[in-house]
Formats: C-alpha cells, sequence, structure tokens
C-alpha cells in the first residue's frame, strides 16, 4: 500500500460531524468508525471526549483509554435520553422513593442507603447496547457510535434486593419500574422508565452511589444508578429517584420498542424482512478491544510492541484472549491479568511481539470464554434494524517503518 | 477546643459545598447543513435537542426520516402540528441527510 494511502485510511476522522454511509455499500457489516476525534470542549467533571450531542450530552471514550482495567470517571462515556438534566443534587435532600405492590413505601436519603443497608462493592462493566453501532450496513437507527460507548467502574452501594426487602415486596410484584431524575421538554412524554421482572433480579444488581472510590459524576448519575452487572446499559438508570413494583408490565415506550432485537436465535433480520417478534437486548455479548496501538501510528521494525486491550462478556468468564497479525490464519494466546475484578470486570491482556517486515500491519484480537462462546469476525455479524449488540473480531493497523 | 471543632466543621462543610456546587452543561454547536426548510425545522427539531442528537443518526432513508419525526410527535409530544410542518421537516432531513434510498 502506498503511504499516502495508508494515512487515507487510517485517519477516517468524523468528528463531530459523524455520518454513516448510505445503503448503496455491500450489506456487509464492517469494523466500527474508529479513530473520531475528541471534542476541543470538555464537559463538567469529564476531559474532553468525543461528542455527538450537548443536549443532552452524548459523549464517547477514545480507544487509547481500553488498556487499563477501570475506566477513570472523568474519561468514562456519557448517555442520556431525556434533554433535560439536574445540574444541582443536594445530596443531603435527595431521595429514592419505593412504592407501588410494597408493605411500606419508603422514601431513602443517601444517608440512609449509606448506613441502614450492607455495602457491598463489585467491578462491572456498563456499555451501550448500541456500542459500534456504525458497524451496520445499511445504517442502523441511532446514534452513531464507534467502539468506545463503554467503560469499566468500580461500584459501591446496597443490594437492589436488600431496599426492596426493607420495603417489603407484596406477592403481587412481579415487575419493579425504575425511573431517573431526568426529563423531557413537554411535560406530556412520558419518562425514560426501564422495568425488570422481579424474578429475574440477582444479588449483584445494586444501587450504586461510589464510582471508581468517587461520587458519581453528575453525567454518570450523581448520586446514585442502578448497576445491572453483565446487561447492557439500557436499564442501568442513572439519577434514581423512583423505585415502582406493579402487577402488570407497564406500557412503555422505551421497553415495547427500544432496545430490543430480533427474537429469534442469530438475533438478526434483513432491511426488507424485519423480525415480527423481537426481545429485549439484556446480556452482553464476548467482546474484546485493542486499546494500544490505536491505527494510523508507527512502530519500529524489529523491536518489541506491546498490544494492550481489555475483553469481558456477560459474566461467564473470560477464559483466554488471542491475536493474530496475519488476518487470522495462525492465532497467539495473550497474557490476561489474574481476573481478581471479578467476572463482570474487564480483563485486561498484553501481547509482545516483534513487527518483522516494513509497511502496513494489520493486528486482530478475539477473545473466548468458559461457556465456549468466541468472538466471530465483522464479516459474520447479522444485522439488526437497532444496530445492537456488536461483537466482532477488533482490528487496528499501523505502520512499521 | 469545642472552638477548634467548630471552625474544623466549618471549614469541611465549606469543602463539602466547594466539592457539589453542581454543574453547567456546556453548548456545542452542531451546524445544520443550509437548505430549504432549514429554518422550520430547526425551530421544530432544537428546542428539545441538539443537532447533534439529529445529524448523528448517519445518512438515512426517507421512510426512516419520516419514522423518526412521527415518533417524536406521537411519543415525545413534539409541537409538529400541520401535514405541511411534517412534509417540511422530513424533507429537509432527507435532503441534507438522506441516504438516497425512500425506505
Amino acid at each position: 500500500m502506498e503511504r499516502r494511502d495508508f494515512f487515507k485510511k487510517a485517519l477516517t476522522v468524523a468528528g463531530t460531524a459523524a455520518v454513516g454511509s448510505t445503503t448503496t455499500e455491500a450489506a456487509q457489516t464492517v469494523h466500527p468508525v474508529d479513530n473520531r476525534k475528541v471534542s476541543d470542549i470538555a464537559f463538567p467533571q469529564k476531559r474532553p471526549l468525543i461528542t455527538y450531542s450537548d443536549r443532552p450530552p452524548l459523549l464517547e471514550t477514545p480507544r487509547e483509554v481500553f488498556t487499563s482495567a477501570l475506566t477513570p470517571n472523568d474519561l468514562f462515556f456519557v448517555r442520556w435520553h431525556m434533554p433535560i438534566i439536574p445540574t444541582y443534587i443536594n445530596p443531603r435532600t435527595f431521595t429514592i422513593h419505593i412504592n407501588g405492590e410494597v408493605e411500606n413505601k419508603l422514601k431513602l436519603s443517601l444517608k440512609e442507603l449509606k448506613t441502614k443497608f450492607e455495602q457491598v462493592e463489585l467491578t462491572a462493566v456498563l456499555q451501550c447496547g448500541g456500542n459500534n453501532r456504525t458497524a451496520f450496513k445499511p445504517t442502523a437507527g441511532g446514534i452513531q457510535w464507534g467502539v468506545g460507548a463503554m467503560g469499566c467502574a468500580k461500584w459501591k452501594g446496597v443490594r437492589l434486593k436488600d431496599v426492596l426487602k426493607k420495603a417489603g415486596l407484596k406477592k403481587e410484584a412481579v415487575w419493579i419500574g425504575f425511573n431517573g431524575e431526568d426529563k423531557a421538554v413537554y411535560n406530556e412524554t412520558a419518562n425514560f422508565v426501564r422495568e425488570l421482572k422481579l424474578e429475574g433480579l440477582h444479588d449483584d444488581i445494586i444501587i450504586a452511589y461510589e464510582m471508581n472510590g468517587e461520587d458519581l459524576p453528575y453525567l454518570n448519575g450523581y448520586p446514585v444508578r442502578l448497576i445491572l452487572p453483565g446487561f447492557y446499559s439500557d436499564s442501568w438508570i442513572k439519577m434514581l429517584s423512583n423505585i415502582t413494583a406493579t402487577k402488570e408490565k407497564q406500557k412503555l415506550h422505551f421497553m415495547e420498542k427500544a432496545y430490543r432485537i430480533p427474537d429469534n436465535s442469530c438475533e438478526c433480520e434483513t432491511p426488507d424482512s424485519l423480525a415480527q417478534k423481537t426481545k429485549p437486548i439484556e446480556e452482553m455479548n464476548i467482546n474484546s478491544l485493542i486499546g494500544y496501538p490505536v491505527t494510523g501510528i508507527k512502530v519500529k521494525n524489529d523491536a518489541d510492541l506491546v498490544v494492550r486491550g481489555i475483553a469481558f462478556d456477560g459474566g461467564h468468564s473470560i477464559k483466554k484472549v488471542q491475536l493474530s497479525t496475519d488476518g487470522g490464519t495462525t492465532w497467539n494466546n495473550a497474557k490476561l491479568d489474574d481476573g481478581s475484578q471479578g467476572k463482570y470486570a474487564y480483563r485486561t491482556f498484553s501481547y509482545t511481539f516483534k513487527p518483522e517486515n516494513i509497511g502496513s500491519l494489520t493486528i486482530i484480537c478475539r477473545a473466548s470464554n468458559e461457556k465456549g462462546e468466541e468472538q466471530p469476525f465483522a464479516k459474520d455479524i447479522k444485522w439488526n434494524r437497532g444496530g445492537y449488540k456488536y461483537n466482532g473480531i477488533d482490528e487496528v493497523t499501523v505502520e512499521v517503518v | 477546643m469545642k472552638t477548634l471543632i467548630v471552625i474544623l466543621v466549618l471549614i469541611s462543610s465549606t469543602l463539602f459545598a466547594k466539592s457539589n456546587t453542581g454543574i453547567t452543561i456546556p453548548y456545542v454547536d452542531f451546524p445544520m447543513k443550509e437548505g430549504k426548510g432549514m429554518y422550520s425545522t430547526k425551530g421544530k427539531c432544537n428546542m428539545c435537542h441538539s443537532w447533534g442528537y439529529t445529524l448523528n443518526q448517519g445518512l438515512q432513508s426517507k421512510k426512516f426520516w419520516r419514522e423518526k419525526v412521527m415518533k417524536m410527535i406521537v411519543v415525545f409530544k413534539a409541537p409538529i402540528k400541520t401535514q405541511k410542518d411534517i412534509d417540511t421537516v422530513v424533507n429537509y432531513l432527507f435532503e441534507n441527510y438522506g441516504n438516497g434510498e425512500l425506505e
């Protein structure tokens, strides 16, 4: 490849004006858009991030952050649905209401949350269901995210189960609805309420007030948010202020229409033949990402190159991460960290080798887990209208000089 | 001793107050493409959300944009009242952020 062509290819910069491509391209899944530039404006409590919208804030983390097990709070991605977000919350008066089919309606202050329940900590990946949406062709509906609508943090809080126990769920209770403090512009617009079925709730679901040892940033849901380890983040309600138990499923746009995939074995469909039956996106697919090197950089020939990245899944434990520099003909095992952060956390990996030829070099990585699942190649991932759950084998291309 | 405690409490409460005075979300400009219906579209869409939220949906079909506009009206109660207004917005979106496909 000519040097000039290389850089043209490497620097596919979409910046803040990110747009998808047209349907005239082959309808085959590709690699997500990479190397978008961060904005020159930093949002409060954040460093400059890739910025898709300011109202509501939609911010993506750049690739190079994904070399460490925990994503720093000020680099953590941001996604809100409603444009009006409280810009000040008084921690002394903030209250979480628990109501509906309960014996005792509760109004919990932050202090009560921190003192009246067992405090628990867990590390978990928070990832938007539409992360990597730019991989899908034709362009799927929704924000055209690159690779960074995700992060991993150590969360501290209390078990949802313990809070519900204190309220005393009536036996009629089947669904639990969650709502935060973000609001639409018009009063008539329904709130962003999410529902979980009671029988699916496990002990690892927590209401968190701390993220990586600090208060949550406002844009990540200060003062408390719901943590659903192993699941995509559509129900990780931010600024959580209301929990309602109901007998019947509520009629909710965001549950009926959004964050759903075809209810078939491939979770796929075509634009001409959309699946009639859909299901919630729920558990995260196994995935991995190379944080270093990033596409477009130059590395020295015959010198150690240390590739670093992260791998994760829905909680079945990562077994191995393999790298290939020949397009997947031969694979080499990367070194994994000790896994002490737990099954819902990023597993960091590293792989050291010496590039042996001058010119363009593509490095790909593939994770597999204890359940026997393995990442597919991007081209083998089938389309869905929402562009959800992409987990194609990642690739970066460097220039060896 | 008491005075010292009072002073310490005062200091810590000021520090605490300083650490949480709320935030101000910056304005980021997402310029709209010049085209027929731009001002009408701007008035109807941007009063609720930034133009970034719209343009970062990617280039889409006319059907996609029409469905989005209808979703904004039905689900989010956007005040786009007449068929003419709906068409103006859909046409502006498709002409400037379209993929050339009607469906």
